[in-house]
């Protein structure tokens, strides 16, 4: 375990430079996302304006403000390009460079892509957690900050990007079979952010659908470490939902290796 | 030391009728026809052999080495390498060798080169002393100091070319796959990557597999030849082999002063050459012909040419191993 981790470890810190090399590309990248989470504030504010009531299935509107910073948040720390840089290596036949070094293929990415990724989980996740505190105190008088309920979001987090790393993983694969994944991609991205409540809570939807919403993966990526960190789910029903997180991060886990072991005999190395 | 047995490789090629309809049409129903990229190739290296593995494009080389190397699997057939099969067990096939694709990089694109070479070290791992030598090493043969600190996407094709092979060569490995490790270089570069190749195969006695399209790589480098055209293996041995077998050519040039040389000497008829055997280039006053000494032996050429007309000037070499792989990349298994 220690000698993987020594082998994997520089994957991170080469991850990390990289970032630093495209400075300006990552704070365009910052903007963009908070941009997006502004225009979801004020179409809520206009939703609950024109609504008439305080709550709306159980979500007051500091509630779902506070649901839209988190949500912002939670989708910039689980986000995995995986599918995208699979496909792409896939397509161009780069993949092979990685083939012929005595490395795990998923693993070289995942430590890759943690270290692209802990620059900018730093730098947002202390000033956003920050900013959902003060909200909540401000709207509500008093203050609601719980250590337990951070720390079992970092954790539903965690497991929440292994879960879309290694289903990212999965769904490049499919670059094995049809070359080319940009469209294939986009739909996939849609029907998860409607799927895994980026888009609207899942608690806004009917509850036949909610119910079947809430055991697909896609539910465990965000509204899972969320609902946790609104202190939505407790007892017995924190523990179900930890659970399914870990059941499905290693569905995938499994599911990646086991498309890997397939998909390698049917790679033809494209170019060159 | 590698053994390759009736390797095959075929691929599934989807094949699309020209134009918009074609391509609408393929979407629905796609047409796919089976390409057999490599057809039952059989070769065997020894130790410390530095193989020229060569072939007109699309010969199927490529897909040979990506077999080798264990990123292809075979269709059929097997290849045994340092008595481990690449594909049964890849990571731990790949540790004992290195390779380079010309035409890609294995170096970390964005991040300066030394920071490459330390995460292989820890990939391979490599202990600290035996990588400091073996850095040191490679920078004397490779010369890498220069631009060891700059970012990989900011060196020029030969600086990167010499990088990538030190990155091959970090862990020591006993078999080296070059495919095409000179394309698009100048004679400086390439003539420095010649040089580290036959000094590493000389001090280490590293197994060598070469793909080139540059015929001196061969001269210069390889023990042994294989050719193969159109996935099956054509020629298996030495170049003097190569020479004595195909190559019984000779290369005559010579300066005149009569106008006209081609037309007063008129070899083709003369000796009765056929179209193959004689190639006659004329500029100016040089000429420049090579013929098939097994039909005309080169005293009763030279003695017909000084004969006929006046020479300042004269000279008489063996075929360029490039006219004998010309003619075979031509006339394939005909010859």
């Amino acid at each position: 375990m220690k000698r993987k981790l020594k082998i994997y470890l520089p994957f991170i810190n080469a991850g990390i430079q990289e970032v630093a090399t495209y400075r300006v590309n990552w704070i365009f990248y910052m903007l963009g996302n908070a941009l997006a989470c502004f225009v979801s504030y004020f179409i809520w504010k206009a939703v609950y304006s024109s609504g008439g009531t305080d709550t709306m299935n159980g979500f007051t509107m500091s509630q779902m403000v506070v649901y839209i910073v988190l949500m912002f948040l939670t989708s910039t720390i689980i986000a995995s390009d995986g599918a995208w840089v699979v496909g792409e290596e896939i397509r161009d036949g780069s993949i092979a460079m990685r083939l012929i070094k005595p490395v795990s293929y998923n693993a070289t990415f995942l430590f890759q892509e943690l270290g692209n990724k802990l620059p900018t989980e730093f730098a947002l996740a202390i000033p956003m957690i920050f900013a959902v505190e003060v909200i909540r105190t401000t709207m509500s008088g008093e203050i609601q900050f719980s250590i337990l309920g951070l720390l079992l979001y970092i954790l539903s987090c965690i497991i929440a990007y292994l879960i879309n790393f290694y289903f990212n993983i999965c769904f490049g694969f499919i670059a094995f079979a049809i070359k080319y994944l940009w469209g294939a991609n986009m739909m996939k991205n849609c029907i998860i952010g409607f799927l895994s409540g980026t888009v609207i809570p899942l608690a806004f939807l009917p509850d036949a659908l909610e119910k079947l919403f809430l055991f697909l993966p896609f539910a465990s990526l965000n509204y899972t470490p969320i609902m946790i960190y609104m202190g939505k789910y407790t007892g017995t029903e924190l523990l179900y939902y930890l659970g399914l997180q870990i059941f499905w991060a290693f569905f995938f886990f499994a599911l990646s290796k086991a498309l890997w072991k397939a998909a390698v005999k049917r790679l033809s190395v494209q170019g060159g | 030391m590698i053994y390759v047995d009736k390797l095959r490789k075929e691929f599934k090629k989807t094949i699309k009728d020209p134009g918009l309809k074609g391509s609408i049409k393929s979407i629905f129903k796609p047409k796919t026809i089976k390409v057999i990229a490599v057809k039952d190739i059989s070769f065997e290296v020894a130790e410390g052999e530095i193989l020229g593995f060569i072939g007109p494009n699309g010969a199927g080389k490529s897909t040979v080495i990506k077999m080798l190397t264990g990123i292809l699997t075979p269709t059929s057939g097997s290849c045994t390498i340092n008595g481990k099969n690449p594909t049964e067990n890849r990571r731990n096939y790949v540790r004992e060798i290195g390779v380079v694709f010309g035409q890609r990089t294995q170096l970390w694109w964005d991040l300066p080169l030394r920071e490459t070479y330390s995460v292989l070290k820890e990939i391979y791992e490599v202990p600290d002393d035996s990588y400091k030598k073996r850095m040191a090493f490679l920078n004397e043969v490779l010369d890498l100091d220069s631009f060891i600190s700059s970012p990989v996407r900011t060196l020029s094709l030969g600086q990167r070319m010499r990088a990538d092979i030190a990155a091959s060569l970090l862990h020591s490995p006993k078999v080296l796959f070059l495919d095409e490790p000179t394309i698009g270089l100048d004679v400086v570069v390439k003539d420095n990557i010649r040089r580290a190749i036959e000094y590493i195969n000389n001090q280490e006695k590293t197994t060598v597999i070469l793909t080139t399209h540059d015929l001196e790589d061969i001269e210069l480098l390889a023990n042994r030849i294989v050719m193969i055209d159109k996935g099956t293996n054509v020629f298996d041995g030495s170049i003097s082999e190569l020479k004595t077998k195909y190559g019984q050519f000779r290369e005559l040039y010579f300066e005149t002063d009569s106008p006209n040389p081609v037309n007063i000497l008129n070899y083709e008829n003369h000796f009765n050459f056929k179209p193959d055997e004689l190639n006659i280039k004329a500029e100016g006053k040089t000429v420049k012909l090579s013929f098939n000494s097994s039909i005309v032996p080169v005293s009763d050429m030279l003695s017909y040419t000084l004969g006929k007309i006046n020479v300042s000037d004269i000279s008489v070499k063996d075929a360029d191993i490039e006219v004998i792989i010309r003619r075979m990349y031509k006339h394939g298994e005909n010859l």
